[in-house]
């Protein structure tokens, strides 16, 4: 995909023994790596050039890396992937609500870490309309904090769900009353830790609906369309998150 | 019995403290009483004896007897009181002057009567400090209704009944000055033991109480009250380790010494906790990028079975120090619990196993919701999940409510553990087998870590051998338990 000309990467880390070894590692893959040791150093890369993407470390000396995320996404709009020696969820929370676009925790596999970069791409290209990332999803009483990650029935109890179906019940309500085949499902949801998603569809769906569904034999929110997909069958507005 | 003596014996210092000094008073009262008493009873028959010794050496008879007779006005003043009748004295009563002294041949004590030594002893005194010494004395009590003499005068008893009632004693001392001679009978009223006395102490007693355990009760609430809101602070500081608002100093200056030194004390540890995240942060920074930065490089190494190898072996690492840290974090959870359905979140753990295609499954489960911190929940669920997948084959989860815990059960079919390995199975850094072998994985922190989110959300963890139907052990049950309210 990267074919003509390289996608360019500005790699941010205070740490020469881990910067180094991955710029080598991503210059193998076919990107055009610029390091920079601090955020100062950073900005001062960013003025010559743009990169289309930004790999960021949350934990530097001086300037941290969650103050330049925050000027790179309110400023120029770049996408941030954040590394990060934490891996507490709140920590992941606080990166992805001041804007960037994922989250890596160290060590991390460099391969998961290629195929980030490369779903946040593509999400950045194909998405020209930002939608509010942190927005809440609300549905026949049920809300659904894409942050947290976090299903709320009618009732305010949580009911914790996979990852996979979390990807799984976001890509339904991104898409309301709109019939949705396996391959779509598949693609909206794959894409960043595709092991986690080798299982078929319609097992992650049925897992779903035993969650949601007052009686999980007679589906009615995420119902079955004959000819192979599914359909959402409600309606799905999006509350600013805060308001909850 | 030992029930109804903890209901009697109060617990707090307030009710001991008050208690202990209601009993003491009340024996210290009743020591003063008695003996307030007993000298009022001793005066009374000190009066008794000397009002009868008096009547009798006042008799006409004895002056002859007596070495400093005559004593003039001596007569004169019997004379006036005899008209006086009934007078109230302050102790005994005198008796009517018409009854003064008896002279008889008679023996004046039937043989039913008993003698009094005591008082007989005591009366020979009196005479003889007057100079007269008998040679008999006699003193006996009875029935003023019975006594000869009252019985012949009719309007005396009547009058005497009136003042004394009509179960009356009276005390007859009887002296003989020659042997076989005359008997001089003297009569006086025998007044019934009183209780009079014990009035006003009682009375004193009660004011005592109400003034004493008042001013003491005051002064206890000054030190009870700031010491329960103390204990409710420290209560509220060990269950969540996060400082309030400091308790401002009150009560007697040892309280105030007190809620001082408690507040240094909280403030000192919430310092070192803060210290210690801080401290753990850093440590999971500097291990983990260079960890991340050996990650990156074996991707250069050639050989493919060689480098999943090093890439376990990080994994290890990183599996143990997220233990470590997290074992350290537990019980500062920085959100409070949520309302959360339990079976989804077992269905949601269990899921996770199963894509990866380990052999976990979901038992019994029900709707069951409860407040929980869910990102602890599931790491101990997961850890109890991997151990039974690594040392008893397989796993299957069952959620159910057992009296007032609410049950998450993990069963494995593997050798289970010797019964006096349970114990230490909960203990950080062991394992089920005694080598330290790598290959299995973990630091050993696994089930400390599920235990320390038990009690983080005021359960236990439970270890139990499961036996089969033979008794013989057919694998092992870990079970979270929960209070259900």
């Amino acid at each position: 995909m990267n074919d003509e000309t390289p996608t360019r990467i500005l790699l941010v880390d205070d740490e020469p023994t881990l910067r180094e070894p991955l710029a080598a590692y991503l210059a193998r893959q076919g990107f055009a790596v610029t390091e920079a040791e601090s955020a100062a150093a950073a900005r001062s890369i960013l003025i010559e050039q743009a990169p289309d993407l930004v790999l960021l470390d949350i934990m530097m000396p001086g300037e941290d890396g969650l103050s330049l995320c925050r000027h790179l996404t309110e400023t120029r709009g770049l996408p941030v992937i954040l590394l990060t020696a934490k891996s507490e969820p709140t920590d992941r929370i606080i990166g992805l609500e001041i804007g960037a676009d994922d989250y890596v925790v160290k060590p991390f596999e460099p391969r998961e870490l290629v195929a980030r970069i490369r779903s946040v791409l593509r999400r950045s290209q194909r998405a020209a309309t930002p939608i509010e990332e942190t927005a809440f999803y609300s549905f026949e009483g049920w809300q659904l904090d894409p942050l947290k990650r976090k299903l709320t029935d009618p009732d305010g109890v949580v009911i914790p769900i996979s990852t996979a179906e979390f990807r799984l019940l976001r890509a339904l309500l991104d898409h309301p009353r709109q019939v949705l085949d396996r391959d779509r499902l598949l693609d909206m949801v794959q894409g960043r830790e595709a092991h986690m998603f080798d299982r078929a569809v319609d097992n992650q769906v049925s897992r779903l609906r035993r969650k949601i569904e007052a009686d999980s034999r007679s589906p009615e929110i995420i119902q079955t369309v004959r000819g192979g997909g599914y359909c959402l069958a409600a309606d799905v507005r999006r509350i600013a998150s805060g308001q909850s | 019995m030992a029930r109804l003596k903890l209901r009697l014996w109060p617990g707090s210092l307030l009710g001991q403290t008050l208690l202990a000094l209601a009993a003491a008073l009340l024996v210290a009262q009743s020591v003063s009483a008695m003996l307030l008493w007993r000298a009022a009873q001793g005066r009374m028959e000190q009066t008794m004896l000397n009002t009868a010794a008096f009547r009798l050496i006042g008799a006409p008879r004895f002056a002859h007897e007596r070495s400093d007779w005559p004593r003039p006005g001596m007569d004169q003043r019997i004379e006036g009181q005899r008209r006086g009748g009934f007078e109230r004295g302050s102790g005994a009563r005198e008796f009517p002057m018409s009854l003064r002294v008896e002279h008889t041949m008679q023996q004046p004590i039937r043989p039913s009567e008993t003698r009094m030594p005591d008082r007989e002893q005591a009366l020979r005194q009196i005479l003889a400090a007057e100079g007269l010494n008998p040679v008999t004395v006699l003193v006996t009590a009875r029935p003023l209704a019975s006594d000869p003499l009252v019985r012949s005068r009719p309007r005396l008893l009547g009058r005497a009944t009136r003042a004394y009632g009509p179960r009356a004693n009276i005390l007859v001392a009887a002296i003989q000055v020659r042997p076989g001679g005359e008997w001089s009978v003297a009569r006086v009223a025998l007044l019934p033991r009183r209780t009079g006395t014990l009035r006003p102490i009682i009375l004193q007693t009660a004011l005592i109480f109400v003034f004493l355990l008042t001013m003491q009760y005051l002064v206890l609430r000054r030190i009870t009250r700031p010491l329960k809101l103390l204990t409710t602070r420290t209560e509220h500081f060990a269950r969540t380790q996060e400082p309030s608002e400091p308790l401002g100093p009150r009560g007697p200056v040892d309280i105030r010494q007190l809620i001082l030194a408690h507040n240094a004390m909280e403030t000192r540890i919430a310092g070192l906790l803060d210290e210690k995240d801080v401290m753990l942060g850093a440590i999971g920074h500097d291990l983990k990028t260079p960890l991340a930065a050996l990650r990156v490089r074996i991707e250069s190494v050639e050989d493919d079975a060689e480098r999943s190898k090093m890439a376990a072996s990080i994994e290890d690492i990183t599996r143990s120090l997220d233990d470590i840290l997290s074992l350290a974090r537990v019980g500062r959870a920085s959100d409070p619990p949520e309302r959360t359905e339990l079976s989804a979140l077992a269905a949601s753990v269990v899921e996770e196993f199963e894509d990866m295609g380990e052999p976990v499954s979901l038992g019994e489960s029900s709707r069951i919701v409860l407040p929980v911190h869910v990102t602890w929940m599931r790491r101990a669920l997961r850890n109890l999940i991997s151990n039974a997948v690594r040392y008893g084959k397989s796993a299957k989860v069952n959620l159910l409510r057992d009296g007032p815990e609410i049950v998450l059960r993990v069963e494995d079919t593997g050798p289970g553990i010797a019964d006096d390995r349970i114990g230490a199975m909960l203990e950080p850094f062991t394992r089920g087998e005694t080598s330290r072998n790598r290959d299995t994985g973990g630091a050993g922190l696994g089930l400390t870590l599920a235990r320390a989110i038990a009690e983080q959300h005021g359960g236990r963890l439970v270890l139990i051998n499961r036996k089969d139907a033979a008794g013989k052990i057919a694998g092992l049950g870990a079970e979270l338990r929960l209070p259900a309210g």
